[in-house]
């Protein structure tokens, strides 16, 4: 009887890790395929329509990057009876995206080169569809790739409290991460609850926290450079999944001795899925260039 | 499987024997050998793509979508010199790997 448990264990583990090791070779081998043709690729998926469905996978858990190379696309469930088109087709969205980023990004999380900032500026405006940059109106901040930590939530008027500040059952779960006790550097987000707008509740709920004090000539222009970091939108990426979000400055900080170079609320955090066990990762911000304001915050998918 | 216009040059009985003497079950067969036809599906193509131009490789394409074996294979005998022996080298290569992954996995299984 126990041998025959051993054996049925023996051939499980046998399965278990030919599955894992073929799964990567075969994630490494569609990798390879779509990096050395995705000219041909693209049009491939652009004019000929797939006769099976295409399982095309959500933007989350499909990149998997490890700067500065794609370490894995997940292998896509092989079907036998795939035609061979379609199952070429069966590329996860943000595929392109990964490839065209992973060799653009440094090893270290450091600060990016202006030719960096230019041509993964160049990236995320394609993938995302809008015009984003490291410098706009001749204001940039101290980096554009850094660690990210978690903030907690602001005061948006006087008198806000936890108890008050979610809106609907879904949107406790980011109670846990508690309220700041002072206001963020711009103040409050409205001078009263009557008067608070749906832009004021969405700001605060999507905003980040950057180092406008150490942004070149800050101190030469104090009121210049708030006015222009005042609620600006930007672009924050986790280069590791793809998930990425629309923001704004809302706060600044954190101090430089903390060894982090920006924060994000909780609800950014979350999106992000930057929170590792020191609740702090990678990610890159860039300012959106949208004037009319037509851009809505909160989670964006490539294109 | 679907026949593939590739089909013939391809072996992957030899495979199959190796995951039976691991004593798998069907399930556990068929799921594997689901991933080896796809790498294989994509190692052939990137092998033929290899080969052809830009313009090249959309009409291929289309030959494949119509699925006439013999037209794409007219094509590319056209435009490849000797595409079938690159075709089974670049599946021979994967098949080699997959039976060392295998008698890598038999000898150290208990790892």
């Amino acid at each position: 009887m126990l041998k025959f448990k051993k054996f049925f264990k023996k051939k499980d583990l046998h399965y278990k890790k030919l599955h894992n090791k073929w799964s990567k070779k075969h994630a490494g081998i569609k990798e390879r395929l779509y990096s050395n043709h995705q000219k041909s690729v693209k049009w491939l998926v652009k004019n000929i329509p797939a006769k099976e469905h295409i399982a095309m996978g959500s933007l989350s858990g499909l990149l998997l990057l490890t700067p500065p190379v794609v370490a894995s696309l997940p292998a896509q469930p092989a079907s036998p009876s795939s035609n061979l088109l379609d199952e070429v087709k069966k590329i996860p969205s943000g595929t392109f995206f990964a490839l065209e980023l992973s060799p653009l990004l440094p090893d270290e999380v450091r600060p990016l080169s202006v030719d960096e900032e230019k041509k993964i500026g160049d990236v995320l405006s394609k993938h995302y569809n809008m015009k984003v940059s490291a410098e706009l109106e001749g204001k940039k901040l101290n980096r554009s790739y850094g660690l990210i930590g978690a903030e907690q939530h602001l005061m948006r008027y006087p008198g806000d409290t936890m108890q008050s500040h979610f809106q609907t059952p879904e949107e406790e779960i980011f109670a846990r991460s508690g309220m700041a006790p002072g206001r963020g550097a711009w103040g409050y987000f409205a001078p009263s609850f009557s008067e608070m707008t749906q832009k004021d509740v969405e700001r605060e709920k999507y905003y980040i926290a950057v180092q406008t004090f150490l942004s070149p000539g800050f101190m030469d222009n104090v009121r210049e450079h708030y006015a222009f970091y005042k609620y600006r939108k930007m672009l924050v990426v986790n280069p590791h999944n793809g998930r990425a979000v629309v923001v704004v400055i809302g706060d600044a900080g954190p101090a430089a001795w903390t060894g982090k170079h920006l924060g994000g609320s909780p609800e950014v955090m979350s999106h992000l899925q930057r929170v590792d066990g020191r609740a702090r990762g990678p990610v890159l911000y860039f300012f959106i260039d949208d004037p009319k304001d037509d851009i809505p915050l909160g989670p964006i998918d490539v294109i | 499987m679907k026949k593939q216009f590739y089909t013939h040059l391809i072996e992957t009985d030899s495979i199959l024997v190796k995951l039976h003497e691991l004593g798998l079950s069907e399930e556990q067969k068929i799921q594997l050998l689901a991933i080896v036809e796809s790498s294989l599906h994509h190692t052939v193509l990137d092998a033929i793509l290899s080969e052809l131009s830009e313009e090249d490789k959309e009409l291929f394409f289309e030959h494949i979508e119509e699925d006439d074996h013999t037209k794409t294979w007219k094509f590319l005998n056209e435009k490849v010199d000797t595409i079938e022996e690159k075709i089974v080298k670049a599946a021979k290569d994967l098949t080699k790997e997959l039976h060392d992954d295998i008698e890598d996995v038999k000898n150290n299984g208990n790892n």
